[in-house]
């Protein structure tokens, strides 16, 4: 980035508003302890060379194709196009690779003790 | 959506804007995306949208930051989510709770944009060109001569394009042909093999030379330039030998022995063989000429003495241009493409960006190359890890297998192809100079194909030689090869799109010098290597007409496509499909 730091806000109205106050759940903080550490973009990386690896990306790309292909290529919205693939995309990763970032979760937790 | 990454049209792409993307810019004047600029975080190749860097956005609505894609207003900066299948459209919402305008959002970790009236994806040029300024070069501060929209190799500029008009003789041509030319022997020795294929004797261990020889020999635009008689010997060695004198004059001036050097042309040497194996006579030619001419091009070289045929067949190319280059008197660099019939056949170009993983800064450049040369296996990282995971997963069905790369264990070529595309981290021991760090940094390194060749050659990287342990030894995994390729992937274009997401380059006013067409390959020679390392034996298959011939020095055998598919590929020439013409099975028929 530009070492300009002088941070020029876009016009906000009420940013500041927070969401209604409440205990946030274990997830939510996990979630966030994941985000700070930047432990959930190294896992982002790892589940997207993973599944580029094992193929899910091809598979999920052919079926997107395929789609795009029988709607005809401007009748499709991005939205019907996630909500038509993500059932299959999720159905469809190989347990290796939930398991590799389950135990890589796990750790995190460990060593974090949230 | 990615298919349209290739067009052929000159036009750059750009769907057309969504009726609220056209609004929002003519409410929002010249500079409608300026407040997110400073918004934009980038990290090595990821752009995302935060209003400080450590920001983690949630829906404003509902609280949601982890499990449903997030969208920033463009106008107001409010985060919402969206979430089709879950049925949460907080950001839909809003679009339609606001007064008009709300409607354009940002995707906070893609940094691309979404219509929430539309709900689709939409593209906007100015947005697109400032996210990848941003992501190339962080910024334009380094003045080097890389940023971004890089000098474009001088050859890509030309893109001539011929119609193309069927033409045959007329009364007069008729004549001069008739005259000019003497009828080929009609083909009666052993009339079932297509014509051209003729074995080669060898002369004493020089299979490495045959085995090429024999690929360059049915390389159609190779050979439909020698038969067309664009190179003819005679009146190359009687134009040269004047150029020549000159030549040798200068030589003996320098006290240099070029005499003989000079003499040579092995386009010339080509040039005889190909008349002589077109010629219909079967018997083994003997290419003692040209294995003469090849040496006394090669003894200039150093360590030629390594018979092998990758290092023949890219000594020989060279020969070809170096010599023609010569006599022509052109200035042109080497490999250019433009400088001689090898180049104009085998040359591609090779695209690298390496950024530095400190400051984004990203030095792009060109090189010119005759053949891709592949790792047979994967890099000690990357294939231990894809090791574990494929034995961990058991493929789910035989289909799965064949489609991915490295899955099953059986290494392919477009797993090879992948794994050399893919961007690689250069350790601490090859650190590279950051002309904006100024210091020298770990960087991302990632090689994709600029331009296509007509003839691609893969060299498959058999041969291990370590200088360190003083060894050499021989790959003899087993490598599955198409009969016909699509290398769209592996193009820059695609390359840049994985990497940037989904927009439209500044810098894409040049699809890539090669149409959707153009990326598809069909295989049509393989040289393969059987044996040890020192005492191994090369073999090519050719494939003409659609039917196998297997190569053999000088015996010649039509094989069954199985016996080539399990052959240990070494080196795997592919001509673009559209001049792999049927001109090959008519000619087999005749
Ligand atoms: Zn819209
Ligand atoms: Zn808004
Ligand atoms: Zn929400
Ligand atoms: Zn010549
Ligand atoms: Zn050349
Ligand atoms: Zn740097």
């Amino acid at each position: 980035m530009k070492p300009k730091t002088s941070v020029n806000r876009p016009p906000t109205p009420d940013v500041l508003e927070n969401p209604p106050e409440r205990e946030p759940t274990l997830q939510e903080l996990l979630n966030i302890k994941l985000i700070e550490s930047g432990e959930k973009e190294r896992l982002m990386e790892l589940l997207r060379e993973r599944l580029v690896e094992c193929g899910w990306k091809d598979d999920m790309k052919a079926l997107c194709r395929a789609f795009v292909k029988k709607q005809g290529r401007n009748n499709v919205t991005v939205d019907e196009l996630v909500h038509v693939i993500t059932p299959k995309g999720r159905a469809s990763i190989p347990d290796s690779v939930k398991a590799e970032l389950l135990q890589r979760i796990r750790t995190f937790l460990m060593s974090a003790a949230v | 959506m990615s298919s349209n990454i290739n067009r052929s049209s000159s036009e750059p792409i750009s769907p057309p804007p969504c009726l609220h993307l056209t609004e929002f810019r003519s409410r929002n004047g010249s500079h409608p995306f300026r407040a997110l600029q400073d918004c934009l975080r980038v990290k090595p190749g990821r752009a995302s949208i935060r209003r400080d860097p450590h920001e983690v956005p949630r829906c404003s609505d509902c609280g949601e930051s982890a499990t449903s894609r997030l969208y920033a207003c463009i106008t107001c900066a409010t985060v919402s989510c969206h979430a089709p299948s879950g049925g949460l459209y907080h950001a839909a919402a809003h679009a339609t709770a606001m007064s008009a305008g709300h409607e354009i959002a940002v995707d906070v970790d893609r940094a691309e944009l979404f219509c929430c009236a539309c709900r689709d994806q939409i593209y906007d040029r100015d947005f697109d060109a400032a996210v990848v300024l941003a992501q190339t070069s962080a910024s334009t501060l380094g003045g080097g001569p890389s940023t971004i929209p890089s000098p474009r190799p001088e050859n890509l500029r030309k893109r001539r394009r011929v119609d193309y008009r069927p033409w045959s003789p007329d009364q007069h041509e008729r004549f001069l042909m008739g005259s000019g030319s003497s009828p080929l022997d009609s083909d009666n020795s052993s009339s079932d093999l297509p014509r051209g294929l003729r074995g080669l004797n060898n002369l004493g261990n020089t299979c490495f030379m045959n085995s090429v020889l024999q690929a360059l020999l049915h390389t159609p635009p190779l050979r439909n330039y020698f038969l067309s008689d664009k190179h003819n010997r005679y009146f190359c060695q009687k134009n040269g030998n004047a150029g020549n004198a000159e030549k040798r004059t200068a030589n003996d001036r320098d006290g240099g022995n070029g005499n003989r050097n000079s003499r040579v042309c092995l386009a010339c040497d080509l040039d005889a063989m190909f008349s002589a194996v077109f010629s219909g006579d079967r018997k083994p030619y003997s290419p003692a000429k040209f294995l003469y001419s090849w040496w006394q091009h090669a003894a200039n070289l150093s360590g030629y003495e390594q018979q092998d045929a990758h290092e023949f067949f890219i000594s020989m190319l060279d020969g070809i241009c170096e010599k023609v280059e010569r006599d022509r008197r052109k200035p042109h660099s080497q490999g250019s493409g433009d400088c001689c019939i090898a180049h104009r056949v085998f040359s591609g170009i090779l695209r690298s960006d390496v950024m530095c993983l400190a400051c984004g800064f990203t030095s792009t450049t060109y090189d010119p190359c005759v053949d891709i040369s592949l790792d047979l296996e994967p890099n000690q990282g990357g294939s231990s890890k894809i090791a574990t995971t494929t034995s961990k997963n058991s493929c789910a069905g035989e289909s799965d297998c064949m489609k991915t790369g490295q899955t099953c264990g059986t290494s392919t070529l477009r797993g090879c192809l992948e794994q050399f595309t893919r961007a690689e981290k250069l350790g601490s021991d090859q650190k590279f100079f950051c002309q904006q760090c100024q210091v020298r940094q770990e960087s991302l390194k990632q090689m994709s194909i600029r331009k296509l060749p007509l003839v691609s050659c893969f060299h498959i990287k058999r041969f291990e030689h370590s200088s360190t342990r003083k060894m050499s030894r021989k790959v003899d995994r087993y490598l599955q090869f198409p009969l016909s390729l699509d290398m769209s992937p592996y193009l820059s274009s695609s390359i840049l799109r994985s990497r940037f997401g989904n927009r439209i380059f500044p810098f894409d006013d040049e699809p890539d010098a090669t149409s959707e067409l153009a990326s598809e390959f069909e295989l049509f020679a393989v040289v393969t290597h059987s044996g040890k390392l020192d005492a191994g034996h090369y073999v090519t298959y050719l494939r003409l007409s659609n039917q196998w011939y297997k190569c053999d020095d000088a015996w010649i055998t039509q094989v069954d496509e199985n016996i080539v598919r399990a052959a240990q590929g070494y080196m795997m020439f592919y001509v673009q499909k559209m001049l792999h013409y049927k001109a090959t099975e008519r000619q087999g028929a005749s």
